[in-house]
């Protein structure tokens, strides 16, 4: 009966839809955006490299690299849960969130600086410690884990995490453009079959991720919430990005009854969910750490005490729930165009941030690290009082640099160049997906 | 009362499958759950009450000789403080997790097929909390000082320490019962008046003047409508974070100390997917007998289980996700105590609980990866009961297996339950379905009101053309 049928052309269910981006439209923006991020990063790498301390450079670029990269894998969650929900509000917006995961393979070429110029820099602490009972600098706790933290076992890891993420990214966005010519409804069925599987090795390649290239710059320092701290901030970017581009897309004149109103709310809602997940899983991470006190835990958030990171602590309270918090809950503001961008945009500085506080202070003043000079001897500060908000912030002004900034921004605009590439290249929306008619008419009561 | 149609169907993108099966309009479905209630109670209900019932009496016995001689006659001992009582409470707070999760979390997300289920689970959900506030009330041991945990003004100026999240449990779970209460009693109040209508027709009075007393004068105008709605949406709103609240804060009251074992922080998302895990176990455990025996296939249908198992297979995996990262964490840490523990959880003189908890939990899930297994009653049924032993169990490797041994290998020991602990435990078991039988006895055990708002025939483009809204499905028997 009815399984055997195909999905009728959008041009039947929804005539007025355009599908298709005119020939050179918006070929400047993605030019731009393809441009600007590429001479960004390349300055940036260029400059940094070969500065007096490109060890400070890496930390930089590992800063915007998992930042950024926790958007892109935020859309192939994205792209995964709607298969496995087989929801119908989002269809559209999922042809999107399967165009941002196109970059992932950029994202892999772009690990290659840290993969060969910054390895040493960032995560040397392992790397060259002493594990040979016996010796001078013995390191008893690395030496332990030495069987997980070697070279060449950290990039078998990186290479099968981006197989991973490469394979499902592939495998959803190629299907669904496939479904687009096809009309086969069993296409539908057939992610949503690889989604589950797909989601179990993306939670265990996404947390192992995140526990090789963030957790363990600090290597004596563990925690087993860590993977999903991560997730949870890039996918509450993800959703900041896709509501920011998508807003600029329908501004352009497509995707108007695609992504209406309604669909934005939704991602808006979605948007508060995960930035209050993201805070749920911090606030458990820090309060049961610091309310057992056990020095090998508590280290890492001494660290970021120092060097004025306890001001970034604060502004993460403040900008990463208690605003967004307050204002995100209402309707109005999710409903409205300027509003919701500008929450959006809000949050993807918030991201950046975020990605600064776990990355950076390992170079500040981090665990064992040569580069204690440029932190001020806490010392002295216990003996000068406590120190105030205003004279932590100045000295975190002080601490970032340039680069921080410039690989962040850099890299973001290659993806949403790299996105808007491929949104001009196939069509807006996915034609023949079975629950398009269900976006189409989708509204929230 | 016309046959009853199982449809098992593959599954077509093409449409969405109908959430209520067979040729039912508004009137049939108020039968279907009316008549629950009003035909004569079966004798397996009798036999089922009289078992409850004497297991009730056995929980009275159990607290009045507690109470009167002392915890001592639990086998917790020195160094396993916290022994039975307290994975109880776990194990039953758990459980009451499923019914808030449908009723607040899946209406935030639109599942529309929560609603046939979303009324037993919440009356579950009650019954569990209450099963579970028990054991730590009892476990104070002065019980008659039981009021201290309030922190009310007295003479003695004598307050709770706010610093701990035993007392943020009484908070979080008081708070919890009452939003349930209230959630489910604003969800029950149209079903109420129903029940009085017909009531009163069949010239049942008593039972009309009970129905009519609790449906709060409900008439169903539109401004009754408007006014549910709206209570309906905040009352969800509200209960989506105390979901997530209660069982992180359950997690606390281990996870703040320095014990191995209990202190890790990914143990507040951990709990939260080991509760939803096990209450949608009991919601399996519960809903299948109900749906054969007491014929609601067509409301309660194969769609509504698979969805089930699916959910338990990944909040099993979630759990299995948090075993694992515990697991390599501790090796990760380098703290040879944190090592310790986990070697003596898998390989310990508790190894057999470690390991029942991981079948259970883990593996036994595995196999709703088949759409044929998510689809088998009998299956499923026997495989909730899997899920329901592995999550007592987890509590009690859990509790028992870091106390039991201590940092100092002269403060180790070994727990084994009394008599009492295993009948108070039954006792609680006795408490729970004395609720949930009469509950299935006198309340319409499926939101009938919400269920018909689910049905084609609500949707006001039904009968024309509907952008294949996946409704039209419902036309094609």
């Amino acid at each position: 009966m009815t399984a055997t049928m195909t999905v009728p052309p959008i041009q039947m269910v929804a005539p007025h839809v355009v599908i298709r981006v005119k020939d050179g439209d918006l070929r400047t923006s993605q030019m731009a955006l393809l441009g600007v991020g590429a001479i960004l990063l390349a300055v940036s790498l260029g400059l940094g490299m070969t500065s007096h301390d490109p060890a400070r450079f890496y930390f930089s670029y590992l800063t915007g690299y998992m930042g950024v990269l926790g958007i892109t894998l935020g859309a192939l969650f994205f792209t995964m849960v709607q298969h496995i929900t087989r929801a119908g509000w989002s269809v559209g917006v999922r042809r999107i969130a399967e165009h941002v995961t196109a970059a992932i393979p950029v994202m892999a070429l772009l690990y290659l600086p840290i993969a060969i110029g910054g390895f040493d820099h960032l995560y040397g602490h392992w790397a060259n410690a002493e594990i040979v009972a016996g010796q001078p600098n013995y390191d008893a706790i690395i030496a332990g884990k030495s069987s997980y933290l070697n070279k060449q076992f950290f990039f078998v890891r990186a290479g099968l995490y981006f197989a991973i993420w490469i394979g499902l990214s592939m495998f959803f966005r190629r299907t669904s453009l496939k479904q687009d010519e096809t009309g086969d409804p069993a296409l539908s069925l057939r992610m949503s079959r690889i989604a589950a599987p797909g989601l179990l090795l993306f939670a265990l390649s996404t947390t192992f991720a995140a526990f090789d290239w963030i957790m363990s710059l600090d290597p004596h320092w563990f925690s087993t919430m860590f993977g999903i701290c991560y997730f949870a901030g890039g996918f509450m970017s993800f959703l900041a990005f896709v509501a920011l581009l998508a807003r600029w897309i329908t501004r352009q004149g497509y995707l108007r009854e695609v992504i209406t109103t309604e669909h934005f709310h939704d991602i808006g809602k979605l948007m508060f969910a995960f930035m209050v997940f993201w805070t749920y899983t911090n606030f458990s991470q820090y309060m049961l750490i610091w309310y057992a006190n056990l020095p090998e835990e508590t280290t890492w958030f001494a660290h970021r005490k120092e060097g004025g990171w306890s001001s970034v602590g604060t502004i993460l309270v403040f900008g990463h729930f208690l605003v967004p918090f307050v204002l995100l809950m209402s309707r109005h503001i999710k409903r409205n165009a300027i509003t919701l961008s500008l929450g959006a945009a809000f949050l993807l500085v918030i991201h950046w941030i975020d990605m600064q506080y776990l990355v950076l202070p390992n170079y500040h003043g981090g665990h064992g690290t040569e580069h204690a000079a440029h932190v001020v001897d806490p010392a002295t500060l216990s003996a000068a009082g406590h120190p105030s908000f205003g004279h932590d912030l100045d000295l975190w002004l002080h601490n970032i640099n340039l680069h921080d900034g410039l690989c962040y921004i850099g890299m973001l605009c290659l993806v949403a160049g790299i996105t808007l590439m491929f949104v001009r290249k196939h069509n807006l929306v996915p034609l023949r997906d079975p629950r398009l008619a269900e976006t189409l008419s989708f509204q929230n009561i | 009362m016309t046959a009853i149609t199982v449809i098992d169907e593959p599954e077509n993108p093409l449409r969405r499958a109908p959430l209520v099966e067979g040729t039912n309009d508004f009137t049939s479905v108020t039968n279907i759950v009316a008549r629950v209630v009003e035909n004569k109670t079966p004798k397996g209900w009798y036999l089922m009450f009289g078992a409850a019932i004497a297991l009730l009496l056995n929980l009275g016995a159990m607290i009045g000789y507690l109470i009167f001689t002392g915890i001592g006659v639990w086998g917790n001992n020195s160094p396993v403080g916290w022994g039975w009582p307290i994975v109880n409470f776990v194990f039953w707070i758990g459980i009451g997790h499923a019914g808030t999760l449908i009723s607040a979390i899946l209406f935030l997300f639109r599942q529309k097929w929560r609603t046939s289920i979303n009324r037993a689970s919440e009356a579950m959900t009650i019954f569990a909390v209450m099963a579970a506030g028990i054991f730590p009330a009892i476990h104070v041991g002065r019980i008659w000082v039981i009021w201290w945990v309030f922190p009310l003004p007295n003479q003695m100026a004598l307050w709770p320490n706010f610093k701990s999240p035993l007392l943020w449990d009484v908070f979080a779970v008081s708070t919890y019962f009452t939003v349930s209460l209230l959630f489910w009693f604003v969800g029950l109040v149209p079903d109420l008046a129903t029940f009085r209508d017909r009531a009163a027709k069949a010239g049942r009075t008593v039972a009309a003047r009970v129905y009519g007393a609790f449906s709060l004068g409900w008439h169903g105008s539109n401004r009754h409508w408007i006014h549910y709605e709206k209570a309906y949406l905040i009352l969800a709103a509200l209960s989506t974070p105390l979901v997530l609240s209660v069982h992180s804060i359950v997690s606390f009251d281990f996870a703040v100390s320095i014990v191995p074992g209990w202190h890790t922080t990914i143990f507040p998302p951990y709990f939260v997917a080991g509760a939803i895990f096990s209450g949608f176990g009991m919601v399996l455990t519960l809903m299948i007998p109900a749906r054969q025996w007491l014929g609601l296939q067509e409301l309660v249908t194969l769609n509504h289980l698979d969805n089930i198992a699916k959910i338990l297979l990944l909040t099993g995996t979630m759990v299995g996700y948090a075993y694992g990262m515990e697991f390599f964490i501790a090796w990760y840490s380098g703290s040879e105590y944190e090592k310790f523990c986990f070697t003596n959880r898998a390989f310990g003189p508790y190894w057999w609980a470690y390991w029942i908890m991981v079948s259970c939990n883990v593996i036994s899930p595995q196999f709703f990866w088949f759409r044929s297994l998510r689809r088998n009653p009998m299956f499923l049924f026997v495989v909730s009961i899997f899920v329901n032993i592995g999550m007592w169990f987890e509590r009690f490797v859990i509790t028992v297996s870091s106390l039991n041994r201590d940092f100092l290998p002269s403060s180790w020991g070994y727990f084994s339950p009394t008599i009492i602990d295993i009948l108070t435990y039954a006792g609680s078991f006795g408490l729970f379905f004395t609720f949930f039988l009469l509950f299935c006895r006198f309340m319409p055990i499926i939101a009938i009101s919400e269920v018909k708002g689910v049905m084609p025939q609500a949707n006001p483009h039904h009968g024309h053309d509907d952008h294949g809204h996946g409704h039209t499905a419902a036309h094609t028997h």
